[in-house]
């Protein structure tokens, strides 16, 4: 016989393992946390995007949708979408709702920015629309409206109450308890308030160059292919500018967002599992460590390096299965827990499901992980001579060999091909993960490094300083171990302080310092004067900026055509639907000329466009080259004539596209203004204008920030609630190097203690050796850390790199405090072992 | 297995054997060239003074330890020859070890720990045999216990159970009674002969204590990683 068999090994592991999971809970926590992260995101993540595609018909409103704007679709398009299926229509636009009564509403506004939806007979063709007092069955009157409880609430009205839009008063029927398309329409600004189609136009806010959107929604016949009706329709009338929807993709834009942000935190959660992996190393490496009298045992009576790692494989591999299934288990429970807690903060509200491909990747990324870092000690641990009985004292660094590191590659390498795989931007998953290897790296070098400067430091008089040293690089020591754990959790302390105080001052600080106060849209172009007038009347010093506005959509850059493409290209966010289109004589504010040049003020030549820089790099298409925008359904070739840099964080009007005023100076359009006040009241300018201009729709900045700032925070608590799974698995690997420290300094420690040494002098050495590595760790982990914080900030957010240094240094020092204390407290039951019953185990 | 001048088999068969420790630069030379032959069915003490390479000598014929030079054939098998798994093999079943600290594994009963050797040779009936050893050595009221539950002489004759289980042809035991008191220590030792008389086993026992070495049928002393004196009792 040559080799042991699995079965007689399992059966001696088995046995082995009588005395308990004890040496393996590093191993259980650490697999635990990052496999229940990673399943808990994973299986959330699939929650929500099943749950949106599963709603894809009641989101949508239909089987397919076909949305246009600033037109409603002519009779021919009407008649074509007849044939293709039942028909239903809406028109949405953004609008004021007004206290009708003003006297009755003194107290509170009489105006707010809200989302007015006009219906026809047959919507919502799935789904119900249910109102508060019931589901509605009949047709609204065009003398009827629905609002949200949140408009009712802000302008202080309730069913029965009049409330005015535009030229109209409506009678508010009830209050909306379900809009079934809520989801599929996106972004909102404001409340929504719905009425007939009728009622729509009686507002008079429906104007040619308004911005409103109609949107077409057909149930089609059972079986019916949804992509082919669309394409059939798209093949019809490949002019019109329509934009594309269907029941398989109802919400893109919520998909997008649940689909990046799962594959964000996917990451944070390997980087965990990854940090965790050195946790389970150590264990493993302890664990084994303590077993070695037994594996040179089991080598004198004849067991070979095989039998070995087969029966130590066989402990650890069923250890490590328990802690994946309990961390799936964890993960999976932990989704309907999360989904509740989130409540309203999700656009749906997915029931109890179970996802399996995401918790066999969790599971996938636990055993390739625990292989990696199992592997490593497991391969000296076989190797382990049968004369370590002898020479127990020596250390010895036995090596690995190169099966087992190509084994550790061959795992690293399926890992990094799941993630990729998996990813929607394989690049930015690289480089999280090389970024996170790259870190561990390099402070598992600075953990030898402090090792190799301690023994070559001489030897300080004060003891206690010796001691202190002397255990930073003695044999058995857990620098390395100790660095990395402190290092990863400090550098995640630094790193989410300077992410979050960013964050704060980018809401808090940055925006209103350069953002107006109010954005005023929809402006008639033959009223700019008399709106001029009345801003200047109501607030002299405002700085005022009116800028013309239409919707545009790229239909062709460079000779190719958008709708040929295949998939966009990366970063190309401007070429999904319609986007703002200006046109203007001179060079707008907040822009700079790159490449080209500016058209003359009188230019009546070709048209010309000027796109903005970033743009045309994404589209690949350079200054003399063309592009087709298609605007009110009709498609304008230009030529590219200027190149432009756009400071978007001025939170002005940006627009990527500027025409040259002859092009589009005739087509229906209306003006948009931001106003900064220097003085005059907010309140009364936009009454003013509002009694003015019914049509205009006034946005207050402040509305936005407040949209905004809760957005930000959602990111900011999922980024670090995800990250806190980090510095968990970091303290654990902190108390598992720590606990391995002390099983080494035990001995050091019963003697000192045999020769008058009081347990505070004892526990001073730790400190003062911990401290050291605080102290060198805190300068590291502080670059480090900013250094993450800032590619976060700046490449990913974009926005302004801006930490408050008082918290970043302050919650670097009360970390190192914390991870230290935890450290220090996980040594007092060495202390309390009495010397004479410690001295019989040694 | 070869023959000694006088036609008895040689068990164990040891020329100018060396081995050095420590690094390249500052080597420790622990045992300088010994020579030793020992015979089949023989019972030899190696006496010595600590830190006169005794034990190290045991280690390297005992294939725990390689030696540095020289060549080491024991039970016909060339051990200089062999890697750390081919010696792991050899001793399966050959050669049974008893070592001063007992060395039991200690999350395993009495039993399994007699059990593990045979198990790891591929024996069917590994409990059965490893029963009936440690009632032969006076421990068969013990079986379920572990370790920790076992007083010195109890640990020790199960050590000596685990050794001799497979049945070696060749027994080395390294200070068996060291940890052990005077009346303890010499039931151990009766044991010990009372097995190696019962399988015909060469017995080699490591000790200082002189009494005990002169129960052996041959006496070698060890001074200075040498063998100072070869002599019969």
């Amino acid at each position: 016989m040559t080799k042991l068999d699995w079965k007689t090994s399992a059966r001696i592991a088995w046995r082995d393992l009588s005395g308990g999971f004890r040496g393996l809970r590093l191993l259980f926590i650490c697999l635990f946390l990052g496999v229940a992260t990673l399943a808990a995101i994973g299986s959330l993540t699939a929650s929500i995007t099943g749950e949106l595609s599963a709603r894809g018909q009641t989101m949508l409103g239909g089987d397919i949708e076909i949305a246009m704007t600033q037109r409603e679709a002519e009779a021919d398009e009407l008649a074509a979408m007849r044939e293709t299926g039942e028909l239903s229509e809406t028109i949405r636009m953004r609008a004021m709702a007004q206290v009708a009564d003003a006297e009755a509403a003194a107290d509170g506004p009489q105006a707010v920015l809200s989302e007015l939806k006009g219906v026809d007979n047959a919507y919502p063709l799935y789904g119900e629309f249910a109102l508060e007092g019931g589901v509605l069955d009949d047709a609204l009157s065009p003398e009827d409206i629905v609002v949200g409880q949140s408009l009712a609430d802000r302008l202080q009205l309730a069913p029965g109450d009049p409330l005015r839009y535009g030229e109209a008063i409506f009678t508010i029927r009830d209050i909306i308890a379900d809009e079934p398309d809520r989801v599929g329409e996106g972004f909102t600004l404001g409340p929504v308030a719905i009425t007939s189609i009728e009622g729509l136009r009686r507002t008079g806010l429906i104007q040619p160059g308004s911005l409103y959107e109609s949107k077409y929604r057909i149930r089609l016949a059972p079986g019916a292919d949804p992509a082919e009706a669309s394409d059939a329709l798209q093949a019809q009338f490949p002019s019109a500018g329509w934009e594309f929807k269907d029941r398989d993709r109802a919400s893109p834009g919520a998909f997008r967002f649940f689909e990046r942000m799962g594959q964000f935190l996917t990451l944070i959660g390997l980087t965990a599992l990854i940090i965790a992996g050195i946790g389970v190393g150590n264990g493993v490496a302890s664990y084994l460590g303590r077993k070695r009298p037994g594996i040179a045992t089991l080598k004198i009576l004849g067991a070979t390096s095989a039998d070995i790692a087969r029966i130590y494989a066989v402990q650890i591999g069923i250890v490590a299965l328990c802690a994946i299934a309990v961390g799936l288990s964890m993960g999976a429970i932990a989704t309907p827990l999360i989904v509740t807690a989130l409540g309203d903060l999700l656009p749906v509200s997915p029931g109890i499901s179970f996802h399996p491909v995401p918790l066999a990747i969790a599971a996938a990324y636990g055993l390739l992980i625990a292989t990696m870092f199992v592997l490593p000690p497991l391969a000296r641990a076989r190797t382990e001579p049968a004369a370590a009985l002898f020479r127990s004292l020596v250390e010895r660094h036995n090596p690995i060999g190169i099966g087992t590191v190509l084994r550790i590659a061959l795992a690293g390498g399926v890992i990094v091909a799941i993630a990729l795989f998996s990813a929607r931007e394989p690049t930015f998953s690289a480089i999280v993960m090389g970024a996170t290897v790259g870190a561990l790296l390099f402070l598992y070098a600075l953990g030898w490094g402090v090792r190799t400067l301690a023994k070559r430091l001489p030897r300080p008089g004060n003891p206690t300083l010796r001691l202190a040293i002397a255990n930073l690089h003695r044999p058995g020591s857990q620098s390395p171990a100790i660095v990395i754990a402190l290092g990863l959790a400090l550098t995640l302390f630094v790193t989410l302080a300077s992410i979050q105080t960013s964050l704060t001052a980018e809401i808090q600080t940055t925006v209103p310092e350069r953002a107006p106060d109010l954005f005023i849209l929809d402006i008639p172009v033959a009223e700019e004067a008399r709106f001029r007038q009345i801003v200047d009347e109501q607030a002299a010093d405002t700085a005022l900026n009116l800028v013309p506005t239409l919707r545009g959509t790229i239909v062709e850059f460079g000779g190719q055509r958008v709708a040929d493409l295949e998939e966009l290209p990366e970063g190309a966010w401007f070429l999904r639907g319609e986007r703002g289109v200006t046109y203007s004589d001179v060079l707008p504010e907040g822009s700079e000329l790159t490449d080209g040049e500016w058209w003359p003020a009188d230019y009546d030549g070709p048209p010309l466009i000027s796109l903005d820089r970033e743009a045309a790099a994404v589209m690949g298409v350079e200054i003399g080259d063309t592009i087709v925008v298609s605007i009110l359904g009709r498609e304008i070739e230009t030529e590219i004539a200027s190149l432009r840099e756009v400071n978007w964080d001025t939170m002005g009007f940006n627009y990527i596209m500027v025409m040259s005023p002859n092009t589009v100076r005739d087509a229906p359009h209306t003006l948009a203004s931001t106003l900064a006040l220097e003085g005059g009241d907010e309140a009364d300018l936009s009454r003013a204008v509002l009694s003015a201009f019914p049509s205009v729709s006034i946005i207050e900045v402040r509305e936005i920030i407040g949209q905004v700032t809760v957005l930000l925070g959602q990111m900011a608590a999922a980024i670090i609630a995800a990250a806190m799974v980090s510095i968990i698995a970091g303290i654990a690997v902190l108390i598992g190097a720590i606990a391995a420290s002390n099983q080494a300094r035990s001995y050091d420690s019963v003697i000192m203690r045999t020769l008058g040494a009081t347990r505070r002098q004892v526990m001073l050495v730790q400190a003062i050796e911990y401290a050291l590595l605080a102290a060198v760790l805190a300068a590291v982990a502080l670059a480090l850390g900013l250094l993450a914080g800032w590619s976060v900030i700046v490449l990913i957010f974009e926005f302004a790199w801006s930490p408050d240094w008082f918290v970043v240094f302050g919650t670097l020092a009360a970390g190192t405090v914390i991870t230290l204390g935890i450290g220090l407290a996980s040594a007092i039951p060495l202390m309390s072992v009495r010397p004479a019953n410690a001295l019989r185990q040694l | 297995m070869t023959e000694s001048d006088g036609g008895t088999a040689i068990a164990i068969h040891v020329r100018n054997v060396t081995l050095s420790l420590g690094t390249s630069s500052a080597p420790v030379d622990i045992l300088r060239g010994v020579d030793l032959d020992i015979g089949a069915g023989e019972s030899l003490g190696i006496l010595g003074p600590s830190g006169s390479g005794k034990s190290s000598l045991m280690a390297i014929l005992s294939g725990l330890e390689r030696a540095s030079g020289g060549s080491v054939e024991v039970a016909g098998v060339d051990f200089s020859r062999l890697d750390e798994d081919e010696l792991a093999r050899a001793r399966r079943g050959r050669i049974g070890i008893v070592l001063q600290s007992f060395h039991l594994l200690p999350t395993m009963t009495a039993l399994e720990n007699v059990a593990v050797p045979l198990e790891l040779a591929g024996v069917d009936n590994a409990f059965d045999v490893a029963r009936a050893e440690l009632e032969a050595v006076g421990v068969g009221h013990r079986l379920g216990h572990y370790p920790t539950q076992l007083s010195g002489g109890e640990q020790q004759r199960v050590a000596i159970a685990r050794a001799l289980a497979p049945g070696p042809k060749i027994v080395f035991a390294d200070e068996p009674t060291g940890n052990l008191d005077a009346a303890t220590g010499s039931s151990i030792i009766d044991v010990l002969f009372d097995r190696k008389h019962a399988a015909n086993s060469t017995l080699v026992i490591i000790t200082h204590d002189v009494s005990l070495a002169e129960r052996c049928d041959r006496i070698v002393e060890m001074k200075d990683g040498k063998i100072v004196a070869d002599r019969h009792p």
